[in-house]
C-alpha cells in the first residue's frame, strides 16, 4: 500500500499555455481523493501525469516511497479505469482481466483464482465467456473494475468512470466502488465533475479551476467553509446565492442586516447557500429573529416543489437580483407575493470582491 | 437490435438494384460468358475459320509445362508481393501513427505511388534496375552484385515484385493508417497499464483488432496481384528470361494478343477467374471467421 505524493506539479502541453499548474497534495495511503472541476480545468490531466500517460513538466510525483517522474506506467504499480472502459474488445471478460497478469508472467492456476474471485466479488461469473459488446454499460463497467483489482496494485486511478451510466445505475455503483475500495484499502484518485460523487466518495476533495488547485479538504469542510467564490459556488446545488456589497454604492434594495458585517472598504460577497434562507409560512413563527442575522425581501417567481423540498426563486427587493431559497416540504407561496428571507448569521460566507477570497466574520 | 426496411412495393428493391445489377452484368457476365464461349472454339493461325472443339483447348493447356510454369511464378509471385506490400505498408503505418505530426506530408508522399499507373510504374523501376544505365544497378554493380533482369530469372522475378509491390503499398498503408487511428488510444493506454511493452501491445491488442483491414487487403491485394500486374510485367520483363517473369494474367495475353491463340488464352482466363473466385471463397470461409470479433 502506499500514498500518493504530488509537489508542485505542473504541466505544459507542446505550444500551449499551462494545463495544470503549481500543484501539491499528498493523498494518504488508502485514502480516497477526488479531483473536481469544470470540464477543460485540468483533472484528467493530473490523473494521466500519476498514471505515467503524460510527462510530467514539472514537480514531482511520488507513490509510496519513489519517485515515479520517469518511471512507466507499467512499473507504477497502478491500475486505472477509463471514462470509455478502454476494454480489448477482440477478448473474452476472463482474458481482459487476466491479460495484467499474463504480462507479468503470473503462473495460470493463480490467474484463474484472482480472476473468479474478482468476478464472484463484481458478479460477473455469468459473462466470463462474453465479449465486451455483448454486455450491458453496467456489466462492461464492472468488468473494467475488475480488470483493475485483479492486479491489486497499490493505486487505483479512475478518469469519470461512471458518467457512461444512467443516473440509477451511477448511483449503485458509487456505492459499490466505495466499499470496494474501502475493502481493499487500496488508495484511490478520482476525477468527476459530478458534485454529488465528488462529496460521496471523497475523503479528500481537491477542487481545481483552470490548472490550479482552489481548495483542498473534507467534503464537508469544503461545503462549511469554501476558501474561494469558486469553490462556494461550485459545490452544493443549487449554488450559492452571491450577493455584492460595496458600501461606496450602497446596499441592495430588500437586504437588511448586513451592517454589523466586516465589509472591507474595496466591497465583497455576502455568500448565502438557498438550504440556509428560511421563510415564514403565514404567520407561524418558525424563525425567530436573533442578532446578527441577515433577512432578505424577495418577490417570488417561480416555486418548485419536488416533494421533500420546494425551491423557489425571487428576486431581491422586488426588481433585483435573482436569488435561490431551498425549503423543507411544500411551500406553495403564489407567484408576485413578497416574503422576507433569513439566514443565521453562522451561515453566511463572506468573500473579498477583488480577490475572491473567504472574509473571516 | 436489427434494422429493416420495408418498401411499399415489390419492384422498388429491384429498381434500386438495377444500375448495380446492369453494371456486374456489362462488365463481368457478358465478358466472362464471351470468355467461356470461347474458350471452346479453335481458331486457325489465319483466323479464318472457328471451330467448336469442347475442352481441347483445356486439354491442351493442361499437357503444356510452360502453363505449370505459370502457375508456379504466379504463386510465388502473388505470395512475394502481398507479404512484401501488407508487411511494408503495415511499417509504415506504424510508424506514421506514432508520430502523428508530419504524418499529412507522409502520407501524401507515400500516396503518389498508388496514383501511378502500372506501366509507369514498371518503367520507373526498370529506369532504377536497368543494368547499364539504371542508378541502382550501378550501385549494386559497384558493390559487386551481379545483377540482370535481362539474362537471370531471379533478379527478373525480384524486380516485378518490388515494382508490383511498391505500386501496392500507398493503398494498403492508408487503410493499415486509418485502421490504427480506429483503434481507441485508451485501449493502448489500458494496455501499457496492464504491462505490456510495445511491441506486446502490438502482437496482442493493435495486430488483432487490425487483422479486418488486414483480411480485406489480402483479398484485395490478391487481386491486385493476379490481375492488376500485367503492365508492371509487361513494361519490365514482357514475361521474361525464358517465362521467369510470366504469370497466368501475362500468358493470357502473351498466347492471345501476340501468339494468335485466343481459344488458348480464353480457356487461361476461364481458369484464372475460377482460381481468383476460388481463393476469395476460402479467404471468406475460413480466415474471416478467425478475424470476427
Ligand atoms: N494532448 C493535449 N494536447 C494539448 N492540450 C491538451 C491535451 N490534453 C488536454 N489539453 C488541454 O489541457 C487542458 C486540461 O485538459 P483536461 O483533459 O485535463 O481537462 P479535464 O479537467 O479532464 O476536462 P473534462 O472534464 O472535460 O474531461 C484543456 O485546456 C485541454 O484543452
Ligand atoms: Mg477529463
Amino acid at each position: 500500500m502506499a500514498d500518493v505524493r504530488l509537489t508542485s506539479v505542473g504541466k505544459i502541453y507542446a505550444g500551449s499555455v499551462p494545463a495544470v499548474k503549481d500543484i501539491s497534495f499528498t493523498v494518504p495511503d488508502g485514502g480516497f481523493c477526488v479531483l473536481v472541476g469544470p470540464s477543460g480545468c485540468g483533472k484528467s490531466t493530473l490523473l494521466r501525469m500519476i498514471a505515467g500517460l503524460e510527462t510530467i513538466t514539472m514537480g514531482e510525483v511520488r507513490i509510496g516511497d519513489r519517485v515515479v517522474n520517469t518511471v512507466e506506467p507499467m512499473d507504477r504499480d497502478i491500475a486505472m479505469v477509463f471514462q470509455n472502459y478502454a476494454l480489448y474488445p477482440h477478448m473474452s471478460v476472463y482474458d481482459n482481466m487476466a491479460y495484467g497478469l499474463r504480462n507479468r508472467k503470473t503462473p495460470e492456476a493463480e490467474i484463474s483464482a484472482r480472476v473468479a474471485e474478482a468476478a464472484r466479488i463484481l458478479e460477473l461469473e455469468p459473462y466470463l465467456k462474453r465479449r465486451p459488446r455483448e454486455l450491458s454499460g453496467g456489466q462492461r463497467q464492472r468488468v473494467a473494475m475488475g480488470r483493475a483489482i485483479v492486479r491489486k496494485p497499490q493505486v487505483f486511478l479512475f478518469d469519470e468512470p461512471l458518467s457512461n451510466l444512467d443516473a440509477k445505475l451511477r448511483g449503485a455503483m458509487r456505492v459499490e466502488i466505495k466499499k470496494l475500495q474501502r475493502h481493499l484499502g487500496v488508495t484511490a484518485v478520482y476525477v468527476t465533475h459530478d458534485q454529488l460523487e465528488a462529496m460521496t466518495l471523497a475523503d479528500m476533495l481537491v477542487v481545481m479551476n483552470q490548472g490550479v488547485v482552489e481548495q483542498i479538504g473534507a467534503p464537508l469542510d469544503l461545503y462549511e467553509r469554501p476558501e474561494t467564490v469558486f469553490v462556494a459556488q461550485f459545490i452544493g446545488a443549487p449554488p450559492m446565492n452571491m450577493i455584492e456589497l460595496t458600501p461606496t454604492k450602497g446596499l441592495p434594495a430588500g437586504l437588511d442586516g448586513v451592517a454589523g458585517l466586516p465589509l472591507p472598504a474595496a466591497g465583497a460577497r455576502l455568500g448565502i447557500r438557498p438550504e440556509h434562507l428560511g421563510v415564514e409560512i403565514d404567520g407561524d413563527a418558525r424563525i425567530e429573529t436573533r442578532p446578527g442575522d441577515v433577512r432578505l425581501a424577495l418577490t417570488v417567481e417561480a416555486v418548485e416543489a419536488v416533494g421533500a423540498e420546494t425551491y423557489i426563486h425571487g428576486r431581491l427587493g422586488g426588481d433585483g437580483q435573482m436569488i435561490a431559497a431551498r425549503e423543507h416540504g411544500k411551500v406553495l407561496l403564489p407567484a408576485g407575493t413578497t416574503r422576507t428571507f433569513t439566514a443565521r448569521r453562522e451561515h453566511l460566507h463572506l468573500f473579498d470582491l477583488a480577490t475572491g477570497r473567504r472574509i473571516a466574520h | 437490435m436489427e434494422k429493416r426496411s420495408y418498401f411499399a412495393g415489390k419492384l422498388l428493391p429491384y429498381a434500386l438494384l438495377m444500375p448495380q445489377l446492369l453494371v456486374t452484368i456489362v462488365f463481368f457476365y457478358v465478358p466472362a460468358g464471351q470468355a467461356v464461349y470461347q474458350s471452346f472454339l479453335l481458331q486457325d493461325a489465319f483466323g479464318m475459320s472457328t471451330q467448336f472443339v469442347w475442352l481441347e483447348n483445356y486439354q491442351l493447356l493442361l499437357s503444356d509445362p510452360g502453363y505449370y510454369q505459370a502457375m508456379t511464378v504466379t504463386a510465388v509471385f502473388s505470395v512475394a508481393v502481398t507479404t512484401l506490400s501488407l508487411s511494408a505498408a503495415l511499417l509504415l503505418a506504424v510508424q506514421a501513427d506514432k508520430s502523428l505530426r508530419g504524418a499529412g506530408i507522409y502520407k501524401t508522399l507515400l500516396i503518389w505511388p498508388y496514383a501511378v499507373a502500372p506501366v509507369v510504374a514498371g518503367v520507373l523501376w526498370l529506369f532504377m534496375f536497368q543494368p547499364s544505365l539504371g542508378m541502382v544497378a550501378g550501385g549494386l554493380r559497384r558493390m559487386g552484385v551481379d545483377w540482370n533482369p535481362y539474362l537471370n530469372s531471379g533478379d527478373a522475378l525480384t524486380l516485378v515484385v518490388l515494382a508490383a509491390a511498391w505500386k501496392e503499398v500507398s493503398y494498403n498503408f492508408l487503410f493499415f493508417l486509418a485502421g490504427l487511428q480506429a483503434i481507441p488510444k485508451s485501449l493502448i493506454e489500458a494496455a501499457a497499464i496492464d504491462g505490456a511493452r510495445p511491441t506486446r501491445r502490438f502482437w496482442t491488442i493493435i495486430f488483432p483488432l487490425l487483422s479486418p483491414t488486414a483480411f480485406y487487403l489480402l483479398t484485395v491485394n490478391i487481386v491486385y496481384v493476379f490481375f492488376d500486374t500485367f503492365g508492371i510485367i509487361h513494361a519490365v520483363t514482357h514475361g521474361g528470361p525464358a517465362g521467369a517473369t510470366t504469370t497466368l494474367v501475362y500468358k493470357v495475353f502473351n498466347d492471345g494478343r501476340a501468339g494468335g491463340d485466343l481459344g488458348g488464352s480464353a480457356a487461361q482466363s476461364v481458369i484464372l477467374m475460377a482460381i481468383v473466385i476460388a481463393l476469395t471463397a476460402v479467404q471468406f470461409r475460413f480466415i474471416e471467421r478467425k478475424v470476427n470479433y
